[in-house]
């Protein structure tokens, strides 16, 4: 009993929840308009013939929405951004770069993403060779079972990033329960795997039997080993809290208005959907507000001279009168 | 407060804090804002003549504010409506994931160690009342999620730092997920504005304009008075009488300059220069009275306000009938034109493609607004040959570049400067690299900041501009700071004497008036300022 509850009901709900909870999510931004095209340039725009734009220009100041596919690969795959990062010493008046953060940010976001492919040897039979074929590359076989890196840097990636938050001063500022908790979340979830792995090295056959009976919806509740149920729920808990937390920057990078717009706004026309009507003074208001200057000027034939030397005393004088 | 008043360089500490998350979330209220960091409140007569919701008397320093009665309700369905009517500000209050890559990024954070200064920091102060009344988790887990009540010390709290950003989003390009801190803000500002809470030198400048035509509220008649002494100004040093068009129908361009240009110092010569330039190359041309104005303070505070302002430009053009419209040197102004002005309104009929009278190049990226920066012009003619320039005029200058925050990070307007200056002065000098293109550093006065009252915060904040300068000051003897921007212009001089750096304020188009041989022009012994040339000092 207990066990269908945690092998069939509790990850069905947690998935349900990610499905409907990322398709609001993404319902929730798509349904508000963009009334500004306001991309952030990061380099040359493109302008006059002469003035060459190098390839960093054009990837971050794309001009057209094709040019905004490699910057937005180069965002999401390599943190374009992040890479910038810089770190200003207030003795020395200066910034230098610090890539630290995108180095383990990365670090953990490809591995875990590569261990997620793994996990596709659970919910697949046959397993697909491509599957096969990226987890031997990643293999170190000289260990008995042989050890999958990006298990082992997803975890130093994920320390770091927890660290950084409990040592850095402005990052433990900055930090709520709420971002270590999917910190605290993830480390779990990688300890128990490879805790299952490398040192319990628990059976694995039902494991897959329920993975397989979850992705093929003829869910069957086996007996595992306790230590994967452990890892299996912080798994659901980590999938059912993903729509609802900041994790949803996922996707909402997609969606990021001064990346995924081109720097064509003098180009290309951009429609706000709701652009209220000008309301404030019309040529003809100011023309009643200010006539008798506006007259001086169409009696002086809309051309403003100098006034030279001997002139100048009288035109003053003029001058004075026009403003009272 | 002027600069005077702002402690000296050597006895101003930056001291940075770093409280816990809990005593993050507690608003900072009118018994913490210091002055030189707090603006005043708007003027009832500007509040009633923008037609802007409870104009009233109301002192930041005061406990109580004379919010309307049912203000909270008033904010909260403004944030549910600006949610629903943009993502990039509804993304921008769920994707972020507090990383601090942009904590030291932002100059007024560098300048005053203000942990909500950061711009994450700013944002949360939002972030954490929207978390509360429209996320499930905020609603459920409260604080711990970063949610917190509205209540009016964080209204105070929102003022407070909302107007302590110049928006020049040096943040958003190093954010990973490109989150526009300047976004957050604008609407923030907007949120403030529907409970009737107003900034007195942004809604002064606002109302000027919208009235005048200009942010000055300079009426016609001063508007010509100032050209007419530019004229004279011109004929003093070159000898030439040039004719300046005014609010002329038919004319082929119309050109709009932000109002500092024709008003203050050091952008008198920079108004020189397009006057000079346009004469030389007998530009069919028009100044308009009506669209004094370039720059829009209006978005700073609100697309209603911006689209006010920036609407004008566009009837001008259409009343007088020109083809294309030229846009002067200014730092904002062109995130309103670049980015704004053709969404907000309809584009004229009458408006052509530009295409410049002179050289016939086509400004291909201008061709929907139908605007060009006078970067982008004047570059065209240089490459192909039109005007007749002698560097050696600007010989007592060495030059630096700043790029001002909105033409570098909102238009990606960076080489044609270069290209400019490089043919009108011979000795120029880049910053240092993290200071300068899309990774400049604000002047510390945009967005409202020009205000005198936060004097102090403007020294702070300009300190790592300042100190970018003051590295090619020593190094290469860097006497000249070229800018593209008014406010810029009206800034520098003040933060310059504050840090001590003998550095000249001026813009590209002063460099160019400086250089620029004019036919039939007599010997010229002195620049555009009255200053003798190298090698021609009597």
């Amino acid at each position: 009993m207990i066990n269908s509850f945690l092998e069939i009901v509790v990850p069905y709900t947690a998935f349900a929840i990610f499905i409907v909870g990322i398709i609001i999510r993404i319902v929730n931004w798509a349904k508000s308009p963009v009334p500004l095209k306001i991309v952030t340039t990061c380099g040359q725009q493109y302008t006059l013939p002469f003035i060459k734009r190098t390839v960093w220009d054009k990837l971050e100041a794309p001009y057209t929405k094709l040019g905004v596919i490699p910057r937005m690969f180069f965002e999401v795959f390599m943190f374009r951004s992040l890479f910038r990062n810089t770190r200003y010493y207030i003795d020395k008046h200066e910034a230098r770069d610090t890539r630290w953060l995108w180095g383990f940010a990365l670090m953990f976001h490809v591995s875990f993403f590569i261990t997620l492919i793994r996990h596709l040897r659970f919910f697949t039979d046959p397993v697909p060779k491509w599957v096969i074929a990226l987890s031997e590359l990643e293999a170190l076989k000289i260990f008995v079972p042989s050890v999958y890196i990006t298990g082992i840097t997803g975890l130093i990636g994920l320390t770091y990033l927890l660290l950084r938050r409990l040592y850095g001063k402005k990052e433990r500022t900055l930090s709520y329960p709420s971002d270590y908790f999917p910190l605290l979340l993830l480390i779990s979830i990688f300890i128990t795997g490879l805790w299952m792995r490398y040192i319990s090295k628990i059976p694995l056959i039902n494991v897959k039997k329920l993975a397989l009976g979850l992705v093929t919806l003829h869910p069957v509740a086996p007996d595992v080993h306790p230590l994967f149920l452990l890892h299996f729920m912080l798994v659901c808990t980590l999938i059912a809290y993903f729509p609802f937390s900041k994790l949803v920057h996922a996707i909402g990078i997609f969606f990021s208005t001064t990346r995924v717009m081109p720097n064509n706004c003098r180009a290309v026309r951009h429609v706000n959907p709701w652009n209220p009507p000008y309301e404030g003074i019309t040529w003809e208001e100011y023309y009643q507000n200010y006539k008798d200057q506006l007259d001086e000027i169409a009696e002086k034939g809309y051309v403003i001279r100098p006034e030279i030397e001997e002139e100048e005393e009288e035109e003053e004088e003029e001058e004075g009168g026009e403003k009272e | 407060m002027t600069e005077e008043e702002v402690p000296p360089p050597e006895e101003l500490k930056i001291e940075p804090r770093y409280p816990s998350w809990r005593e993050m979330l507690k608003p900072v209220t009118e018994k913490d804002f210091k002055p030189g960091f707090y603006h005043y409140s708007a003027n009832v007569s500007d509040m009633e003549e923008l037609h802007l919701p409870f104009p009233r008397e109301w002192d930041p320093k005061e406990k109580d504010w004379k919010l309307p009665e049912n203000w909270k309700e008033i904010f909260l369905n403004k944030l549910k409506e600006i949610c629903d009517k943009n993502r990039s500000f509804k993304l921008f209050m769920d994707i972020c994931v507090r990383c601090g890559a942009c904590a030291d990024k932002c100059h007024y954070y560098l300048g005053t160690g203000d942990p909500k200064n950061m711009p994450v920091g700013r944002a949360e102060i939002l972030r954490s009342v929207y978390r509360r009344y429209f996320t499930i988790s905020g609603k459920i887990f409260g604080e711990l999620v970063g949610a917190r009540d509205l209540t009016e010390d964080v209204v105070k709290e929102m003022y407070y730092y909302l107007y302590q950003c110049s928006q020049c989003r040096r943040c958003s390009v190093f954010c990973p997920y490109g989150i526009d801190t300047a976004e957050i803000d604008l609407w923030g500002r907007d949120l403030l504005t529907s409970i009737g809470i107003n900034h007195k030198f942004t809604l002064i400048s606002i109302a000027g304009c919208a009235r005048a035509g200009n942010h000055l509220g300079l009426l016609p008649g001063g508007m010509v008075g100032s050209l007419q002494m530019a004229a004279e100004d011109i004929y003093n040093i070159t000898g030439i009488e040039i004719e300046v068009p005014v609010n002329k129908k038919g004319a082929e361009i119309l050109f709009v300059a932000p109002s500092g240009d024709y008003f203050a110092v050091p952008h008198w010569y920079t108004f020189m220069g397009y006057l000079m330039l346009f004469h030389e190359i007998g530009l069919d041309y028009t100044w308009s009275t009506y669209a004094g104005e370039g720059g829009n303070f209006g978005s700073f505070q609100s697309y209603k306000l911006a689209q006010k302002l920036n609407a004008k430009i566009y009837q001008e053009a259409e009343r007088l009938g020109v083809k294309w419209i030229l846009g002067g040197e200014c730092g904002h102004m062109w995130r309103d034109k670049h980015q704004y002005m053709a969404t907000m309104n309809e584009i004229p009929e009458n408006l052509e493609e530009p295409v410049s009278p002179i050289t016939g190049t086509k400004f291909e990226n201008a061709v929907s607004t139908k605007m060009v920066h006078i970067a982008e012009f004047v570059a065209d003619l240089i490459y192909h040959n039109k005007l007749k320039l002698d560097p050696s005029r600007n010989d007592h200058w060495k030059v630096t570049l700043h790029d001002s925050c909105n033409p570098a990070r909102a238009m990606g307007l960076l080489e044609e400067p270069r290209y400019v200056i490089g043919n009108v002065c011979n000795y120029f000098y880049e910053m240092p690299a993290h200071t300068i293109r899309e990774k400049t550093y604000c002047c510390a006065s945009g967005g409202g900041n020009l205000a005198d009252e936060v004097m102090e915060l403007r020294m702070r904040g300009g300190m790592p501009r300042a100190m970018a300068l003051k590295h090619v000051h020593e190094k290469y003897g860097v006497n000249y700071l070229c800018t593209l921007c008014a406010i810029d212009r009206a800034a520098f001089p003040h933060l310059l004497e504050y840090w001590k750096l003998p550095v000249e304020v001026g813009g590209m188009m002063e460099l160019v008036g400086n250089a620029l041989i004019m036919k039939g022009e007599k010997e010229r012994t002195t620049d555009l300022r009255g200053q003798p040339l190298k090698g021609r000092e009597e």
